[in-house]
């Protein structure tokens, strides 16, 4: 409980700190696996208009491994500017030069000279030499230099109160005095009283008596000024003392606190023993702003002390330490998750801790590439990029065996499925001509699995389709302009899939094809009659349907060469239809008998006759 | 004993007495049909002008020498209309009158039609007799 306290404020004074130079994510999408608890952060309280580190005191929630700050929610182990620092440290060597051993060794000699029992003037003094010989290090980032200077500006003030503390007691002294004049004044002098009386005795005058009661009041006026005066110096300089004592307090718990959250937990150990040999009054208070209060608060669950923070910095590196092992003995074991999520956590929080610092790249680097397929898990995840994620999954489970892949596995399937189920929904659409529900599919399928290969050949077929069905409407309405409905019955295949989704030009289609199946089925009783030489019921056949489709070149043609093979019986015919015409009912339909002996089963002929016989027999 | 004289007639004597015979045969045969027509004195219709322009014979009586082809129409006041064929290829509608329904037209028979053309070339009977 105290570690997982311990990592949270770790992580939030950490996020703190780098917060100027990090752009927190948005809260993560649904699709990946971090954001599952969105709830949980969502509920982290904010400290309302707060202008600390930004709006809000970032909070960590240990149970989703969520950040909130500022507004935003992040996961810890998702985050651009985590994964590259920790990939950083993985791939960067160790620090075990001499330069390293030394900063090292003079900390530890400092820490040991302040330790409690040790913390004799001398060792302080020791000790206090020893900051600057630190700071030389790059890796002290001249942290024992502020340390130093705090404590030098400790002391400095500490001497200063020492002279107001000498200047007080001169004061005192002097007002011991003014006192002693205003008393005596007060109450009558007996050398004045007995001079006084003498020179009364002496002079036997009164007057004189009178003058010297006056002057005696002027002096003892004098005197009650100067002790006022006195009392208020006296005063000023407590005054002076108090608020030397409390500014520097102050300044050094803003750099212990500073040390905390850079979370360089040995400069605060360094510093909270300092403190206690430089301030021996007893008070360990922390005197931060309310947010700073509110932040140690809420994570450690107890107000804000030296001895607070001095606990935690030993607890975070013994955590640190912890980490280290575990993630050694666990990357023994080929437990490269829990190996790596280990690390991470002690890197977090002690990121300048020795153990983190010394341990060999080699073995960090066998955390890398499990590290570096996480993070692109998670990216391609986030990116909806299922194919590589299962890939990238299939890696990890070979890398590190006890790698969990059923959460990430399921995500990807349900995604996959859903959009697959969107896609065909998006097919159906199409082949039944529904263009609202084509794209809302179509664009659901594509939010659901941007990079669904079959997406890009569905989407290709439906446009393609599109086209060709377009271009084939155009054409269809050319031809029948053109009235070349033979030209449409040859590409009907084409047309009756272009059409389907196009009610009334599908129904125009259907006429034309229902008229060149009657052309057709006339043109082939004709070549049948033909093939028996009954041509005058050929190329009647033909003629019977030519008013209706004049245009159709092959019907003309056929009937162009039956006409010169029935010539004999369409010239009657015509003959007859031209007498009728003239209203020659008797030799019309004398002609038509003609053609009737030419051709008995000649329906012209027959309906001629019919015709004509009525008109001049109009009761049958 | 004396010679007896031939009884054979002459070849052709023979043969002059048998064209004798066959021409007084087809005479009488010719003679017989020339005074068989009752519409002799008429003029056969002109089939071809007819049907090429009936209008130019409108008003005009004519006789046809006919086979009853089939009967085409038939109305109790209006009469019958027949298809008949002249001259063993053309057809022609030749209307008979009610009045002549006591006539038994029937197909394949050989009738004399006096027919007169009328508005619209129609042939209407004016008689019928039976060959």
């Amino acid at each position: 409980m105290k570690t997982t306290r311990l990592l949270s404020l770790g992580i939030a004074l950490a996020c703190a700190l780098r917060g100027s130079a990090q752009v927190p994510d948005a809260a993560p999408p649904a699709s990946a696996p971090p954001a599952a608890a969105p709830a949980s952060a969502n509920a982290a309280p904010k400290s309302g208009d707060s202008k600390f580190l930004g709006k809000d005191v970032p909070v960590f929630d240990p149970g989703s491994e969520l950040l909130t700050w500022d507004g935003k929610t992040w996961n810890v182990n998702n985050n651009r500017a985590f994964q590259a620092r920790f990939e950083k440290y993985l791939n960067a060597p160790e620090e075990v030069s001499t330069e390293a051993r030394q900063y090292q060794a003079i900390i530890s000699e400092i820490l040991n000279r302040l330790a409690a029992g040790n913390a004799t003037t001398a060792n302080i003094d020791v000790a206090f030499k020893y900051l600057p010989m630190a700071s030389r290090y790059d890796i002290d980032a001249r942290l024992g230099s502020a340390l130093a200077d705090a404590v030098y500006t400790v002391w400095v003030a500490q001497r200063q109160q020492n002279r107001l503390t000498s200047a007080n007691e001169s004061l005192r002294y002097a007002r011991h005095s003014a006192y002693f004049r205003v008393a005596t004044s007060d109450t009558g002098s007996t050398l004045d009283e007995t001079k006084t009386t003498s020179t009364t005795s002496k002079t036997g005058s009164e007057t004189k008596t009178a003058t010297d009661s006056v002057k005696s009041a002027a002096r003892q006026g004098r005197a009650a000024i100067e002790l006022a005066e006195l009392e208020a110096a006296i005063k000023a300089n407590e005054a002076r003392k108090m608020l030397s004592e409390i500014q520097v307090k102050v300044e050094f718990q803003a750099l212990i606190v500073q040390f905390f959250m850079q979370r360089r937990f040995q400069h605060v150990l360094m510093a909270t023993r300092f403190y206690r040999a430089v301030f021996t009054d007893g008070d360990s208070k922390l005197n931060l702003g309310k947010d700073a209060t509110e932040l140690f608060q809420k994570t450690t669950g107890v107000p804000p002390t030296i001895s607070v923070l001095d606990s935690l910095a030993n607890e975070a590196l013994r955590d640190v330490r912890e980490g280290v092992k575990a993630y050694e003995f666990l990357l023994e074991n080929n437990e490269l998750d829990s190996a790596a999520k280990r690390l991470a956590e002690a890197f977090t929080v002690g990121e300048w801790v020795p153990e983190i610092r010394v341990l060999p790249r080699t073995k960090k680097r066998q955390a890398l590439e499990y590290v570096q397929k996480s993070n692109q898990l998670l990216s391609t995840l986030e990116a909806r990029d299922y194919t590589q994620a299962e890939r990238l999954l299939a890696d990890l489970a070979k890398i590190a065996k006890d790698f969990d892949a059923s959460k990430a596995r399921a995500l990807i399937e349900t995604k996959r499925r859903v959009a697959q189920l969107r896609l065909a929904n998006a097919r159906n659409a199409a082949l039944s001509g529904d263009k609202a529900t084509l794209e809302k599919e179509l664009a659901e399928a594509t939010e659901l699995w941007p990079l669904n290969p079959q997406l890009a050949e569905v989407a290709n077929a439906i446009f393609s389709q599109g086209d060709v069905q377009q271009r084939a409407v155009s054409d269809f309405d050319q031809l029948l302009g053109q009235k070349n409905y033979r030209q449409i019955s040859e590409n009907s295949t084409r047309f009756i899939a272009a059409l389907a989704t196009y009610p009334d030009k599908a129904k125009q289609l259907q006429g034309v094809l229902t008229d060149m199946q009657k052309i057709e089925t006339a043109i082939l009783r004709a070549d049948e009659m033909a093939r028996q030489s009954n041509y005058a019921g050929a190329w009647e056949s033909v003629e019977k349907i030519a008013p209706d489709f004049p245009d159709d070149s092959k019907l003309n043609q056929v009937r162009a060469n039956l006409t010169t093979q029935a010539a004999d019986f369409v010239r009657t015919l015509r003959s007859a239809q031209d007498a009728e015409k003239r209203e020659q009912i008797g030799s019309g339909l004398a002609w038509f008998l003609k053609a009737k002996k030419l051709y008995p089963q000649s329906d012209f002929a027959k309906e001629g006759v019919e015709r004509l016989a009525s008109k001049i027999v109009p009761e049958g | 004993m004396a010679r007896r004289a031939s009884s054979s007639a002459h070849p052709v004597w023979m043969l002059f007495a048998v064209g004798l015979l066959v021409a007084a045969v087809a005479g009488g045969a010719l003679l017989f049909n020339k005074t068989s027509d009752p519409y002799r004195t008429l003029t056969a219709l002109p089939v071809q002008d007819y049907l090429e322009n009936a209008n130019s014979l409108r008003g005009n009586s004519y006789k046809i020498d006919a086979t009853v082809v089939e009967s085409l129409r038939y109305s109790p006041t209006a009469g019958r209309l027949f298809s008949v064929e002249v001259q063993g290829s053309e057809r022609l509608p030749v209307l008979v009158p009610a009045e002549f329904n006591h006539v038994n037209l029937e197909r394949g028979q050989r009738f004399y039609f006096k027919v007169g053309v009328e508005d619209k070339g129609v042939l209407r009977a004016q008689d019928v007799k039976k060959v």
